[in-house]
């Protein structure tokens, strides 16, 4: 088992955001984490990025106990994260950006831009290297943020919301970049809305709601139950499907 | 590289060129003040951790040596390493606690730290208190670096600020100033990547206050005179700040090109006005930051990069 939390759960005051989840990841896995607004997947993924302390339960990675570990620990251990919304380094030039990240496992410059061109042209941004992150737009910010993470050599990769506001023919070139991505080696674990990228990519699903994890497995079963439906729909779509 | 060996023969010509002692006394002091700039620029610039509180460096390494010389007779020269020593447990005593904390906690800092040692050095009879410590009445020579004339100062200055610029440009290229850059862009995405935030935010603290407290040593063996205030007065601390943001913070050269910009606009405001434009020097900082502010935050560098690519686009359908 590449990852396991046990029981974790985190309050913010009288908040319960995630109540006592439970998540296991197998090495080679694409996990697929939904769930409606404020289901608490993104605090759950926090926990797992060692950005959010849990307020109890343990995580572990690889056999090591990473629960209050930060966020810079989880990196070396190989742990990648992107965020909801990017946070490249702005004033900083496309191939910067990914040499920062290609650091962590080659510390000498040289070694860390030839791994980092490497990275920008699986990703295909090899031809805008010089260019300022702050010129790109959206789909290639998005990018950014996973080449950046790839160049940090991660075993587990977490992408949140990652391909979100793409549009219809650059979420089929993201959905193929995690593929390749994927092909590479990289555990993927995918914090997603659009259920298109969820049923195309993740091989099991997590499915969250007011911090429990309400139902998991195969994406084709999990879109089918119950308690999934009325999470998303609410208790009142019976009636409206009988009266449909 | 080629603007770098033109920029070093332009400052190596100028004592040469303009001889007079006016002229002589502001190029030292353009090359003091980028010094002191271009150290505080590797905190403050590079990681954009914006010290406020930079003169306790500076102090530190001003009163050292001459605090050797009046009190053991040494020369001033032997407080300057003493000086770098206690400017590095400075900053790791300021940096340890306020680098876990986020947003302006460590301008707050510094600038807590910097008044209160300038407190305590105004009523520290050892010190000098209020009146502050002397060097050698004349020049002595090369053995502690005092003389009578400007010349060799110049020269000095000029081979640190050369040292320190080579130093910054080696920082700049390496992991540790991409890991600098980076957290100044955003911790928590730098965090992500796997960046010791703390710890290189503490060294890069660690590497600007030694090379600060060289330059308050340089000063106080040049002046032959230090007291509190132009040791630890915020004045120097600002000075800093405005000339690294005026040339663009952050940059190899941008403390430089404030410096000359600055100085010789702070010299002549000061002669044509003397004595009765005190307040000026203040007035003069603040209308920098407002405008710097308002127009171009990234300082001159930025505006160069904006501009260059128009100049040259007009150059070339000429």
């Amino acid at each position: 088992m590449l990852l396991s939390a046990q029981n974790v759960s985190k309050e913010f005051g009288n908040l319960r955001a995630v109540a006592g989840a439970d998540l296991s990841i197998d090495e080679g896995e694409i996990i697929g984490l939904i769930g409606p607004n404020g289901a608490g997947k993104s605090t759950f993924f926090n926990c797992l990025a060692g950005d959010t302390l849990p307020t109890t339960g343990k995580i572990m990675f690889d056999g090591v106990d990473v629960t209050t570990a930060p966020p810079e620990t989880h990196a070396r251990l190989g742990i990648g994260r992107t965020f909801q919304v990017p946070a490249t380094f702005e004033d900083m030039t496309i191939l910067d950006n990914v040499m920062v990240g290609a650091f962590l496992r080659h510390p000498h410059r040289a070694d860390a831009r030839d791994h980092a061109l490497k990275v920008l042209d699986l990703v295909g941004l090899k031809d805008r290297q010089e260019m300022r992150a702050r010129s790109l737009g959206t789909p290639g910010r998005k990018r950014l943020e996973i080449a950046r993470v790839l160049a940090t050599g991660p075993r587990l990769m977490l992408l949140d919301e990652a391909l979100a506001g793409l549009t219809p023919a650059e979420l089929q070139q993201a959905i193929a970049l995690v593929r390749k991505i994927h092909e590479t080696g990289v555990t993927l674990v995918i914090v997603e809305h659009i259920m298109e990228v969820i049923m195309t990519l993740a091989r099991r699903v997590i499915v969250f709601n007011q911090g429990h994890v309400i139902a998991q497995g195969e994406p084709q079963q999990v879109v089918k139950d119950e308690a999934v439906i009325e999470a998303y729909l609410g208790r009142g779509h019976r009636n409206w499907r009988k009266r449909g | 590289m080629k603007g770098t060996i033109a920029l070093g023969l332009v400052f190596l010509a100028y004592p040469f060129v303009l001889s007079n002692a006016f002229y002589l006394d502001i190029g030292v002091a353009l090359l003091l003040a980028a010094i002191s700039a271009s150290a505080w620029n590797i905190v403050g610039g590079y990681a954009g951790q914006v010290s406020v509180g930079h003169c306790m460096f500076f102090g530190v390494g001003a009163y050292l040596p001459l605090l050797v010389y009046q009190h053991w007779q040494l020369p001033p020269i032997v407080g300057v390493p003493v000086g770098i020593a206690i400017s590095l447990v400075l900053a790791i005593l300021v940096g340890m606690p306020t680098f876990r904390l986020t947003g302006h906690y460590f301008s707050m800092a510094t600038i807590a730290v910097a008044e209160l040692i300038r407190l305590v050095v105004s009523t520290w009879d050892f010190a000098g208190a209020a009146i502050g410590l002397q060097g050698p009445a004349v020049g002595r020579g090369w053995y502690d670096l005092t003389f009578r004339g400007e010349l060799p100062y110049y020269f000095i200055f000029l081979a640190v600020l050369a040292i320190l610029l080579f130093v910054t440009w080696q920082v700049q290229r390496s992991r540790f100033g991409y890991y600098l850059r980076a957290i100044k862009a955003g911790e928590r995405a730098a965090r992500s990547l796997g960046v010791p935030v703390r710890r290189t935010k503490l060294y890069a603290l660690m590497l600007s206050a030694a090379f600060t407290s060289v330059a308050g040593s340089l000063y106080a063996i040049k002046t032959g005179f230090i007291d509190p205030d132009s040791g630890f007065g915020i004045l120097v601390s600002v000075q800093m700040v405005i000339i690294a943001a005026l040339g663009g913070a952050g940059t190899l050269y941008g403390p430089l090109v404030g410096a000359i910009i600055l100085i010789p606009l702070q010299t002549a405001t000061n002669t044509w006005f003397g004595g009765g434009g005190t307040g000026l020097t203040y007035i003069l900082y603040g209308g920098i930051i407002v405008v710097l502010a308002r127009f171009e935050p990234g300082g001159l560098h930025e505006m160069w990069h904006r501009i260059a690519p128009r100049f040259m686009r007009g150059r070339d359908a000429a």
